[in-house]
């Protein structure tokens, strides 16, 4: 079979094919095409099925990862939304929980109110309510309320609408019918409703998922549509999929029903990626470090296994999004972020960037202030003359000017101190974020190997690996299309839930059981309209527990069959485990609560194979050398300058060992290796770079 | 011993390693916050998040706190000097120690402080702490208590025991508190969550030593204590010298209803210096509504100035709240007045009267820095607790309601959110009713419309609660009789009183006032809370009409209060503004 995977950035368009059969692997890159960009993404995959030699018709699956869906919330321009509710409870997704963002301001704003999802006009209440805890009816739904509430809304021209009612994850009865009656009056709207977006309690957070489903889905859609019928018309055998927040792939129709599961779509293709990378070198527990222009995404996989975030802190801008999201850490540290002395005579990096305009210093478009990569210039890392491949050209000039003014004159620093300060301020964020997602988690880093990709990873990695003990770095063969290549390493996954609320001492095994046999048959049937069966189907049980009286949830795996006393006491010793592990404490004998059961369904699809490179000698060609220069290293607290060598990354050989100082350059990143270091590159051209154990 | 900041105060750090310092003092403290409340028990820690948490040094100065309710961690220095005065020199590896004694700086008697000494090669060089609010302390009545004789009626009192001695569980002190509280199996647990914050904290600050070296860590503490300082001192220097007078009146004490109280503040500046002097406000009362000087008076006075001379959201990188903050503060406060109360006066229903005062402090630097300030802001707490028994057990349920803010110098108040020293969440419906023998019928934007204004105050809620079975309510809230309503500034109108009513619209209807304490209610009546509106800031006839004609199209005002408190007309036709008429009804006032 032949696959493509096409991550679609804010600038580049990256792409990858691979062909099963004989095993080869194309590359491209192309810039976005903003306004459709299933024009740049299809040109794309018709010039790389020309390198190819075969037709776009013969792709059999094709994967797309997108940053569509957070970039309509990012930057406020969602449909016009409106929302039916239970009286009584209008404001819900408008007071939110009620906590400023900040302690000490007076000034600041509250996001969910100054932007709101949908306007108070729009959110229209009518008379019905179900109570708990068994769902029962004490206000019947006012079916006439939802017909005027229907028209009301498409009178007003909206073009989606969510449907929001209390306690609607115990009984689903009333958002169903108004379902019915909204579809009735208003069958254009795009209609999300509570319960079939996330059957949880909480409603705020039900609320808000909803109304950001509705609020992005017209546009998800059409773009979704867009980018299917592209692929129809070019007569590809495959349908299109997307890349889920949660892992895995949903199909178009997926995509246009949840498209709120599309969130963070990008990183995650990237984590994926990092993971693939490390698995092909030999490593599983992989710390991937995606370093862009303006941001890192940063991921933590033991065992090659991709983290969920509590359902309660997965947030998307000023939202919060109660979905099944990968945790991914996204921080304001990249090659644009800007060095300056504040007021109280602070050296700060980022996170605010130069971006491309008018970007670093070096670039010569009007930037003036010092930038990461101003200060990798100015210390010789990164070659002027070799950036984008030599496609640009740097002025290293402007760099050292903008780095003197701004950092050297307020500090006192010479020229090299400054711009090493630059470097481990930035790699000092990076650290810290892994500390976060690591060790603050109960993962120790010398039990894993630093993935660095993406343009500016690569260079950062190694300092950054020494920082926190990690011993290996690893920079796949690509670093620039790492995202693309994830999206074909991944399996298609979807998520299904229901809330139970039962106690382990007591437990209501009929329900149980019937909400675990109910979900289920829901993902075989979604994973076979994917034309997924037997082997290739895996369901994974899991429930979100926590001991009576506790108000948030840990993950626990359910073993399969039928549910029984035995299975619930192993449940409640998996659960004591885990929150001793989270919380360094147990309690044994304490009861516990099974707030929400949760069925995971994989369709396994065949990973991706990389060509080896040719074997070679310890000793690369003579012809990798591009160039000798000066490069300055902190050593040992001393700044140091020293001669170093640059290598062309496309001419280095399996086998090849570099010895640090070494810098090597290819056309979509650079990668940095320490004197007291060095590096291989592996059979997959991966490099190597063992970092020696430091306080281990 | 010497004081370390003797000691380290002065350490030479290299600015990179001084930054990494700040980040990861700030991540610690935040991490201590996220495990008190993803592993606590009541709904009021986990899901309204009324704690806070950080880590000061072996004299009780804060080095870093939790982003969590500002009153608790501002109060978190004044428990470590308290229990310092009991405790000085007997501290030892392993002890953890309780703490709530008002007379021995807590805050007030419910919110508990768990306090875990850091030790390194034997030395005391720093605590963990942090403190929540418990349900329940065993006083006079469960949960809040207002109209009490003293002290020792307002619930057990812990002063600096020691929970651990030595690394041992002091099982008698367990055994006591678990015997003398209503909700012993809730609060317990709450209670080993704030021992595992304690511990995580601990753990992390010490890695930090081990890496960086004892001297970098505090001296990299103390520098940042110096910059915060530094900063806020900047601040304060740029208005001018000269005394700043305010002052307000509180409904009652809760006992003699209808005897509003005085409350004044007088602000003085001196060159970077800034005095808050509440000299000239009532004297204390017969009940609870008094405040403990050191762990709540003192802690609203630096919480506000910090509030307005370096806020959060208009600064370009953060300044961290450390002892820095409190330095260039003074406080003052006659013995045997509300605001520093005489033992054994009662002193648990401090919070209304300090948010009320931080209000007035905004109030009278308003003229001074009108970008900075608010109109008047509700500035009270609406904490209101339910409780009951069944099945022989004790339940109680508290909950913390939100207020609004008064309009700002570019942009409206902030509706439905908690004011100044509340920083809390509130408590899921779903949550509520699932749990409580309560169930709620409404909760939303109040009916009342804003207080108009060029830029209107923010908008209060509406909570119905309807009683499931015979239960007891108790409120600690003000603002409900009218004596002061939130001010308007520059023109802007007033704000609302709150309302506390039971059975609304039914002939039972009885008004309550903002404070009562164990009132019995019969199955099936209904509880209305309506919380206090913002002012308004500036004329409300210049006010943009495209946003009168938004707050018109999203049901907050009437036709009839933008023609007349903004002059603007609208046609309701075409949903815009009629700008002949407008022009002219504005025109007509002036």
């Amino acid at each position: 079979m032949k696959r493509a995977g096409v991550d679609v950035g804010g600038t580049f368009t990256d792409l990858v094919l691979i062909d099963d059969d004989t095993g080869s692997v194309f590359l491209n890159k192309v810039p976005t095409t903003t306004e459709d960009p299933s024009i740049g993404t299809m040109n794309g995959v018709r010039e790389m099925c020309a390198q190819a030699g075969i037709s776009p018709k013969e792709i059999g699956l094709f994967f797309h990862g997108t940053t569509i869906a957070t970039n309509i919330i990012i930057e406020h321009n969602g449909a016009k939304t409106g929302m039916i509710t239970t009286k009584g409870y209008r404001d819900i997704i408008y007071i939110a929980r009620h906590k400023r963002p900040y302690n000490f301001s007076l000034q600041q704003d509250l996001p969910w109110q100054k932007h709101a999802l949908v306007k108070r006009r729009h959110r229209l209440p009518v008379n019905e309510r179900v109570i708990a805890p068994d769902g029962t009816v004490l206000v019947p739904l006012d079916e006439d309320e939802v017909r005027q509430a229907a028209r009301k809304l498409r009178a007003a021209g909206v073009e989606a609408v969510a449907l929001c009612f209390m306690f609607s994850f115990l009984n689903p009865a009333h958002e169903q019918r108004a379902k019915e009656i909204i579809l009735e009056e208003f069958p254009e709207a795009y209609l999300s409703v509570s319960h079939e977006v996330i059957p949880q309690y909480r409603e705020y957070y039900r609320f808000t998922t909803t109304c950001l489903n509705s609020y992005i889905g017209p546009k998800v859609s059409r773009y979704v549509r867009n980018l299917g019928s592209a692929i129809r018309q070019e007569g590809m055998a495959s349908e299109l999929h997307l890349m889920q927040s949660a892992g895995g792939v949903t199909t178009m129709a997926g995509a246009i029903d949840k498209p709120v599961n599309l969130l963070m779509s990008g990183p995650i293709a990237g984590l994926i990626g990092g993971i693939w990378a490390g698995g092909l070198a030999g490593y599983d527990s992989v710390i991937t470090l995606d370093v862009g222009g303006t941001s890192a995404d940063i991921g933590v996989a033991p065992g090659g296994q991709m983290r969920v975030k509590h359902l309660l802190d997965t947030k998307i801008g000023d939202y919060d999004a109660m979905i099944p999201m990968v945790d991914i850490d996204t921080i304001g540290a990249g090659g644009g972020s800007v060095a300056f002395v504040d007021e109280g005579g602070i050296f700060n990096v980022g996170p605010r960037s130069a971006g491309s305009y008018p970007g670093p210093a070096c670039y010569s478009r009007g930037g003036t202030e010092p930038t990461s990569t101003d200060a990798n210039v100015a210390l010789g890392r990164l070659n002027p003359d070799w950036f984008l491949g030599g496609k640009m050209t740097l002025d290293p000039a402007l760099s050292r000017k903008a780095i003197e003014e701004h950092i050297c004159g307020p500090l006192s620093l010479d020229l090299e101190q400054a711009a090493l300060g630059i470097i481990r301020i930035l790699n000092q964020s990076m650290v810290h974020s892994i500390e976060l997602n690591s060790v603050r988690k109960g993962f120790d880093p010398r039990d894993f190997a630093l993935v660095a990709f993406g343009g500016a990873g690569p260079m950062h990695a190694c300092e950054v690996a020494e920082e926190l003990s990690i011993p290996t770095v690893i920079v796949p063969p690509n670093p620039g299309n790492t995202s693309a290549v994830g999206l074909l390493a991944t399996d298609l996954k979807y998520d299904f839930s229901r809330t139970e609320l039962t106690l382990t001492s007591n437990p209501n095994l009929q329900k149980l059981n019937a909400d675990f046999a109910e979900v289920e048959a829901e993902a075989r049937e979604r994973l076979g309209k994917d034309g997924m069966t037997g082997d290739e189907v895996l369901i994974r049980r899991l429930a979100d527990c926590r001991y009576v009286g506790q108000g948030y949830e840990l993950r626990v795996p359910v073993a399969s069959g039928e549910v029984d006393q035995e299975n619930v006491a192993s449940l409640s010793e998996s659960f004591h485990s885990i929150h001793e592990n989270e919380y360094k404490r147990r309690f044994d004998g304490w009861d516990i609560e099974i707030v929400n059961i949760r069925v995971e369904a994989v369709g396994k699809i065949r990973g991706v194979q990389w060509q080896t490179l040719g074997r070679a000698g310890i000793e690369p060609d003579a012809q990798a050398l591009n160039s000798k220069r000066p490069v300055t290293f902190l050593l040992d607290g001393q700044v140091k300058q020293m001669e170093t060598a640059h290598w062309a990354r496309e001419a280095l050989r399996a086998g090849n060992v570099i010895s640090g100082p070494a810098v090597i350059e290819q056309v979509d990143s650079t990668t940095l290796i320490p004197p007291h270091l060095s590096g291989w590159v592996d059979d997959y051209g991966n490099i190597i770079i063992e970092i020696g154990r430091k306080g281990a | 011993m010497t004081d370390l900041i003797e000691r380290y105060g002065k350490v030479e750090i290299d600015p990179i390693t001084f930054r990494v310092l700040g980040g990861a003092f700030t991540s610690i403290a935040k991490e201590m916050g996220y495990v008190l409340y993803r592993m606590a028990y009541s709904s009021l820690i986990r899901e309204t998040e009324d704690l806070g948490a950080g880590i000061l040094d072996a004299r009780g100065r804060l080095i870093c706190e939790s982003d969590s309710t500002p009153m608790h961690c501002g109060s978190m220095p004044f428990y470590i000097r308290g229990i310092l005065k009991k405790l000085d020199g007997q501290i030892n590896e392993g002890d953890i120690i309780i703490h709530n004694d008002p007379y021995a700086g807590a805050s007030h008697n419910p919110d508990v402080a768990i306090v875990l000494p850091i030790f390194h090669e034997g030395e005391l060089i720093a605590f963990a702490a942090d403190t929540a609010h418990w349900l329940d302390t065993g006083g006079a009545v469960p949960g809040l208590v207002i109209d009490v004789l003293d002290v020792f009626a307002e619930g057990k009192i812990f002063n600096a025991l020691k929970l651990y001695d030595g690394g041992k569980l002091n099982q008698d002190v367990y055994d006591f508190i678990k015997g003398n509280i209503r909700v012993p199996n809730i609060t317990m647990g709450d209670m080993e969550a704030q021992v595992a914050s304690c511990r995580v904290g601990a753990e992390r600050f010490l890695h930090l030593v081990k890496k960086y070296g004892i001297d970098v860590v505090m001296g990299g503490a103390y520098q940042w204590m110096d910059y915060s300082e530094q900063m806020l001192r900047k601040e304060i220097a740029k208005l001018p010298d000269g005394e700043y007078s305010e002052e307000g009146w509180l409904d009652d004490d809760g006992r003699n209803r209808g005897t509003p109280l005085k409350i004044k503040v007088t602000v003085r500046i001196k060159g970077d210096e800034i005095e808050i002097d509440y000299t000239g406000s009532s004297p204390q009362t017969v009940t609870a509504f008094n405040s403990p000087f050191e762990g709540s008076t003192c802690v609203g006075a630096y919480y506000i100035i910090r509030m307005l001379f370096l806020d959060e959201f208009l600064l370009e990188t953060p300044i961290p709240q450390n002892d820095g903050m409190i330095r260039p503060v003074k406080v003052t406060a006659p013995e045997g007045t509300i605001y520093n109360p005489a033992f054994p006066a009662a002193c648990t229903a401090r919070f209304c009267p300090n948010n009320r005062a931080a209000d007035l402090v905004i109030k009278a630097l308003a003229p001074l820095m009108p970008a900075r300030a608010t109109a008047g802001n509700s500035a009270v707490v609406g904490a209101i607790a339910y409780s009951g028994v069944k099945d022989g057990n004790y339940w109680i349920y508290v909950e913390v309601n939100e207020g609004a803010y008064g309009g700002r110098a570019t942009k409206d108040g902030m509706d439905a959110v908690d004011t100044l020293l509340v920083n809390a969440r509130n408590n899921p419906i779903e949550e509520l009713d699932w749990h409580y023998p309560v169930r709620n019928m409404r909760y939303e934007l109040d009916d009342k419309p804003p207080a108009a204004g060029k830029w209107r105050g923010g908008i209060g809620v509406i909570r119905e609660n309807h009683f499931l079975t015979p239960a007891f309510l108790s409120s600690e809230a003000e603002r409900a009789s009218g004596v002061d309503l939130p001010h308007g500034i520059f023109g802007g109108h007033q704000g609302y009183a709150s309302g506390f009513r039971l059975n609304p619209g039914t002939s039972g209807e009885t008004e309550l006032p903002a404070k009562v304490e164990g009132r019995p209610v019969a199955e099936g009546d209904l509880f209305r809370f309506t919380s206090p509106s913002g002012g308004g800031y500036g004329d409300p006839f210049e006010r943009d009409p495209a946003l009168v004609l938004e707050d018109y199209l999203d049901e907050l005002i009437t036709l009839e209060i933008a023609e007349r408190d903004y002059g603007v007309a609208i046609n309701t036709l075409s949903e815009s503004v009629d700008q002949a008429r407008t022009a002219q009804l504005r025109a007509t006032r002036a």
